[in-house]
């Protein structure tokens, strides 16, 4: 009896810190995705994620317009 | 970088595909444009998971944006050159449109919610346009098995600090025999101007097979005119095992192996011909699509030397070629492997 109660406490601990885990590394990933908005947005260098608004600015500046394409780590 | 309008795209969800044709793989890309969406040249080059430095640099990304600048100067005289840069039609114009994709994504990213979740990766929509050419029930076109081909396949190797000058020119290549020389600078091919290698890779993605490429080269202060002649099945000697689609591609035609060429010092120990293929199972995959070989009965380290009745498949990527132009979804396949000691057989089923 008190080895099948180990065993069932070690599978709920075991249940609960991967579960915290995955949950808690979800939520940093979605934080970093806000996060890099507020700071790319916060330098004032980058349009972002608006590419209509950039070829607006491009026919207003006649400048050329600078794409990039990547994926917040 | 003030010379230029900055923006900064995280997401393929509703990107217009019409315009932005790249090699979905990346995890870095650039285009430079006019505000009309002509494009002046394409950035961003890879062909290995760890050795980015190896395809592009800072540098090399300097040199794109002042020739960008130069293209703009000289725009809209040069329009015509600049017109191969837009790609055609494309089968879908953003990727929740693709049926692999289609009801899971909304067309921008959720931040109120699970962002990260909400987001389509590149990556994603390679493997749609896969997915989508796999659901034809047809051979799998070269140019969709094969995309973006790195100039290596020709035998070019350019330097990742310039535009597009070569560091090497591969002995025996479809390139030296055109006559190309190392130190060449390519200031045009197929007519199209070029401010990386990710332009060469533009021109040679959108190459038939077989087809000749004119290039023109600058040397010793002299233009000369090369032409680039590529065979029926030049694209085969390209290496997809680095790519991210590739995940999905061993999934259908290996059942979730990830196979490695076995080294040399290996290969004498076994009980195979010299030129016979030998390619050692790297990973299983456990779960879902991705356990079918587990299910199968393969094993870490297995010895691949027969599949599907050829021993010729040296590469993990000729393996993915044959089964994509010759099987399809459902058909099992015959596989040898040699375990320790043991010589043994399975059926793999195709996805």
């Amino acid at each position: 009896m008190k080895t099948s109660r180990r065993l069932v406490l070690g599978t709920v601990l075991a249940i609960f810190f991967i579960g915290t885990a995955v949950s808690h590394a979800a939520e940093n990933r979605d934080a970093k995705v806000r996060n890099d908005k507020n700071h790319v947005e916060a330098s004032g260098q980058w349009i972002y994620n608006e590419f209509d608004r950039a070829l607006e600015e491009g026919q207003r500046t006649g400048k050329p317009i600078l794409v990039t394409l990547r994926c917040i780590p | 970088m003030d010379q230029f309008v900055r923006v900064r795209l995280i997401q393929c969800n509703s990107l217009d595909l019409n315009l932005f044709q790249f090699d979905y793989d990346l995890t870095f890309a650039a285009f430079f444009l006019n505000a009309d969406r002509t494009i002046y040249g394409r950035f961003g080059t890879r062909s290995s998971q760890k050795e980015a430095s190896r395809d592009i640099t800072i540098k090399g990304f300097r040199k794109a944006m002042e020739g960008a600048l130069e293209l703009h100067r000289d725009y809209p005289a040069n329009r015509p050159a600049l017109a191969g840069k837009t790609g055609p039609q494309a089968p879908f114009n953003i990727p929740q449109a693709y049926p692999s994709l289609e009801g899971r994504y909304t067309p921008f990213l959720d931040y109120q919610g699970q962002v990260a979740r909400s987001c389509i990766h590149c990556h994603q929509l390679g493997e749609a346009v896969r997915k989508e050419a796999r659901s034809q029930n047809t051979p799998m076109p070269d140019s969709v098995v094969y995309p973006w081909p790195m100039p290596q396949v020709v035998g070019l190797v350019f330097d990742p600090d310039e535009r597009a000058t070569l560091k090497n020119v591969t002995t025996d290549s479809v390139a030296e025999k055109a006559g190309f020389q190392t130190g060449d600078v390519l200031i045009s091919l197929a007519g199209q101007p070029l401010l990386s290698t990710a332009d060469v890779q533009w021109v040679l993605h959108q190459a038939d097979a077989p087809t000749v490429l004119t290039a023109v080269i600058e040397r010793e202060n002299r233009q000369h005119e090369l032409e680039l002649a590529l065979a029926a099945d030049w694209r085969r000697a390209s290496d997809l095992s680095w790519r991210t689609t590739s995940w999905d591609l061993r999934r259908i035609a290996t059942g979730g192996l990830l196979l490695v060429s076995l080294e040399a010092s290996a290969r004498a120990q076994l009980p195979i011909q010299p030129a016979q293929m030998a390619l050692r199972v790297e990973h299983v995959g456990q779960y879902g699509d991705h356990a079918v070989a587990k299910r199968a009965g393969f094993k870490k380290d297995d010895i691949i030397v027969s599949f599907d009745g050829l021993d010729t498949l040296r590469r993990e990527t000729e393996v993915f070629t044959h089964i994509l132009r010759e099987h399809q979804t459902g058909e099992l396949v015959p596989v040898e492997v040699i375990r320790g000691k043991e010589k043994l057989k399975f059926q793999l089923k195709i996805q």
